[in-house]
């Protein structure tokens, strides 16, 4: 349901000019997000090289689509434009924390049945 | 949503923004009760006021969720208002720009209201 705001009164209240409709991308802020988290959680060594986070210590090997590892390539170039070095597979860690703290046990049981047949 | 500036008008003079990211969020805590401010942005403005110069610089976007009541209470609007011409005035700005919903509001205005 679209919010129904009265625009006229927040502009004068504002003392400001409308300007127009103006919409964000899909997924605008959860991208905005993303870039956060990589920024407040990956910090350059102090020898140099690759941002680290230390808590993710933990590492196996795991399966990826091609599309999702191109996927992953994109997002650390776009981390890479804001000024953030980060690996691609160090944004699919963060992503797969985020989804695994939000996952329920019948969701879980749903894809791994379609992915299983 | 606000637009915190890394520049002046000029497109050049840099001004103090972690300082003005600092001041939007205590204005947008004690007033709405929270915001979220987003590492910088790469960020282009046109001032058609000076022949459509383009106005480079890396905004820093201020994000906070609010309601209906909150943005059109006139105490909160008066707020907002005097905190984005005070931004304006100090910082040299062409422009403060703000989104509410999903409408631009543009404060160019930054004479104070009388009493």
């Amino acid at each position: 349901m679209k919010l129904k705001l009265n625009l006229d009164k927040i502009a004068k209240g504002l003392g400001a000019e409308r300007r127009g409709e103006v919409h964000a991308g899909s997924g605008h802020f959860g991208a905005m997000q993303l870039v956060a988290e990589v920024q407040a959680r990956f910090r350059t060594p102090a020898g140099g090289g690759r941002s680290t986070d230390p808590s993710l210590s933990e590492k196996r090997l795991v399966s990826l689509a091609p599309r999702t590892l191109q996927r992953l390539e994109h997002l650390a170039g776009v981390m890479s434009e804001q000024g953030v070095t980060v690996g691609p597979l160090q944004i699919a860690a963060l992503l797969l924390e985020r989804a695994v703290s939000d996952a329920d046990e019948a969701t879980v049981g749903n894809l791994t049945r379609q992915r299983t047949g | 949503m606000l637009f915190i500036p890394s520049v002046e008008r000029d497109g050049r003079t840099a001004i103090d923004q972690s300082h003005w990211v600092r001041a939007a969020l205590e204005l947008f805590g004690e007033t709405f009760g929270g915001a979220t401010a987003y590492p910088k942005a790469q960020g282009v403005w046109r001032d058609d006021e000076r022949e459509g110069v383009l106005v480079f610089d890396e905004p820093v976007v201020v994000h906070c969720y609010l309601t209906p009541e909150a943005i059109e209470n006139e105490g909160n609007l008066q707020q907002l208002a005097s905190f984005c011409r005070r931004m304006g005035r100090e910082a040299n700005q062409g422009e403060i720009g703000l989104v509410i919903a999903d409408e631009y509001f543009a404060i160019r205005d930054y004479t104070e209201p009388t009493p």
